[in-house]
């Protein structure tokens, strides 16, 4: 509820959470896009996709029956890159505010801390999502290469690579649900330093042993506590995701985590202005 | 009712009390300085003031709203300028403050205005579509100051607004704040003693995290034991006129301080505070026959103030 007060003849305010939220939210986009930092990230993430697309059609001439995406995400070389993105995208938001002194100045104007957070969440989310657009690409490409080899060489069923509509929709749910609580973490871990590097260290343990938590039952096999760690197998899920099931448990597990740990976020920000 | 009250402000960090039983007030209009040796409790008061470091016991409020309960409201009535002035490296000046302004709650065409308003005020007109990165010290201190002025609040704080500058700089700034006073009521921190006494109308002495004195500058140097202070400097001997000297009635101690090339006493005359005593002290060498080549009251500064309430030899 906009509220206005007149406070001098010559300017007003307005106490809206919202356009206050949207101002922080804006700023904080534009640190990713208006400086070479997103945009670096960016290009590294469409060469390792590239390098994972030569590996896929290396797999593609072989075995088939499944979309480029799922060979594209069912891949040790995915997994590689994408523990990365998330430390890299978020360990400078809060721990770089805290080094230059920046975040003194945010949270002693009228702002909550709140709105501070979910500002800098949003905005690293839609980078995450930007990250994955060029993914967009790829079924088109797929239907490109396949016209020109059908216009080239005839029809050979063989050549054709597969796409199907659920290349699109499922691996995004998956990779936007990831992204949920993945970005939440990488927030909380540069909440707690001023240091980005060791924010960052602090972000990739906590993907890797995620990761690998979700392979215990490939090491150990069945036992009966193995349903949770197949719950939260972040591989199970993209395999799922990427043939097209798409399956409300991990959409439960990533928001809620992720609301849980944004919670946690503002404890941490708050907490370091309570002791210091 | 007042700009600002402070009762009881504590602040403990672990063991250490950096502010004990800090009460003060500032009254619509004043610019007050706070005083102190480094890491007396400057900064950490004015952080508690502005709501960033919540105080471990006692409160502060700002234009009548409490810091701890409402900090929002308490906020929108004050600009503060953190020491050393961070800023977004990676934004340009104009940006940077429709930014901060947006952040203060103005919206629409009042952001324009505002930016426009202290951009000509902070003299950042030719620096205005400059990377902040790129300032020199002085201009990054016109940023932090004009993002204080945004939204006029009544109330400015500022944490050594002057430090790192050089003399012109500084001289620059000086004024600009001189002539915010019109329309601000400003708390400012600095040991630069000079400073305080051109700008400020009113004085808060801090040291080991109390509060030592808190008056005007002319009262606080006016009760000062060099107050009364005279040196002379004349020719002849020393016994008699320390005989005579002595019995003039305010006079509490005379020191010699040594003889001078030529043949010239030196001596210090200490007397009660706010007296006057170079007549009496003429006339006596006078009566004597001696020549008198320089006789001088001290006037005391407050850097004698300063230095007489937080030394701790």
């Amino acid at each position: 509820m906009p509220q206005e007060e007149p406070l001098h003849s010559t300017i007003r305010r307005r106490n809206s959470w919202l356009a206050t939220f949207k101002t922080l939210y804006f700023r904080e986009l534009r640190v990713y896009l208006c400086t070479p930092f997103g945009w670096v990230i960016l290009a590294c993430t469409m060469a390792l996709l590239g390098f994972c697309l030569q590996a896929v059609l290396q797999i593609m001439s072989k075995a088939t029956g499944e979309g480029v995406m799922y060979y594209m995400l069912n891949n040790i070389n995915f997994w590689f890159y994408f523990i990365f993105i998330f430390p890299l995208i978020t360990m400078r938001s809060l721990a770089e505010e805290e080094r230059q002194g920046t975040l003194e100045g945010l949270l002693t104007a009228p702002v909550t801390t709140t709105q501070v957070i979910l500002g800098k969440y949003f905005a690293s989310y839609t980078f995450y999502l930007i990250l994955w657009t060029p993914l967009l690409l790829y079924p088109w490409m797929s239907h490109l290469a396949n016209v020109y080899t059908n216009c080239r060489y005839g029809i050979i069923a063989e050549g054709e690579i597969t796409y199907l509509m659920a290349d699109w929709i499922g691996p995004y749910c998956i990779l936007a649900l990831m992204g949920t609580l993945f970005v939440a973490v990488g927030l909380l871990c540069s909440a707690m330093t001023r240091s980005q590097i060791i924010a960052g260290i602090l972000c990739t343990s906590f993907m890797i042993s995620f990761y690998f938590l979700g392979r215990v039952t490939e090491l150990w096999g069945e036992f009966p506590a193995a349903p949770i760690f197949h719950y939260m197998s972040c591989t199970e899920q993209v395999s799922s995701f990427s043939r097209g099931l798409l399956d409300s448990r991990p959409a439960v597990l990533y928001l809620s985590l992720a609301v849980l740990t944004l919670a946690l976020v503002k404890r941490v920000v708050d907490h370091r202005r309570w002791t210091r | 009712m007042s700009m600002v009250t402070s009762e009881h402000l504590y602040k403990a960090f672990g063991r250490f009390m950096a502010v004990r039983d800090v009460c003060f007030s500032v009254e619509r209009g004043e610019i007050v300085g706070f005083l102190g040796p480094n890491g007396a409790g400057k900064t950490t008061t004015m952080k508690m003031l502005t709501g960033y470091l919540p105080p471990t016991a006692g409160t502060a409020s700002i234009a009548g709203h409490d810091i701890m309960e409402e900090p929002l409201e308490a906020r929108r009535h004050m600009g503060y300028m953190p020491e050393n002035v961070p800023l977004y490296d990676e934004m340009r000046v104009y940006e940077y403050l429709s930014y901060r302004a947006r952040i203060k709650g103005l919206y629409g065409s009042f952001v324009r205005k505002q930016v426009g308003f202290v951009i000509d005020r902070c003299g950042l007109e030719p620096k205005r579509k400059d990377m902040i990165r790129t300032l020199s010290k002085g201009y990054r201190q016109r940023v932090g100051l004009a993002d204080a002025l945004l939204g006029e609040p009544e109330l400015l704080i500022l944490d050594e607004p002057t430090n790192g500058l050089d003399p012109n700089q500084i001289r620059q700034i000086r004024e600009l704040i001189r002539s915010l006073a019109a329309e601000h009521t400003v708390i400012l921190s600095t040991h630069i003693l000079s400073e305080v006494e051109m700008i400020c109308n009113k004085v808060i002495i801090i040291d080991n995290g109390a509060i030592k004195a808190a008056d005007t500058p002319e009262k606080l140097t006016g009760g000062l034991r060099a107050a009364g202070r005279v040196s002379v400097e004349y020719k002849g001997d020393l016994d008699p006129v320390m005989k005579e000297l002595s019995l003039i009635p305010s006079v509490k101690k005379i020191i010699y301080e040594g003889l001078l090339p030529g043949g010239w006493q030196r001596l210090i005359v200490r007397a009660e505070p706010g007296t006057d005593t170079r007549e009496k002290i003429a006339a006596v060498i006078n009566r004597l026959g001696y020549p008198v080549r320089h006789l001088y009251r001290h006037i005391p500064s407050l850097e004698d103030v300063f230095v007489e309430m937080t030394r701790h030899d």
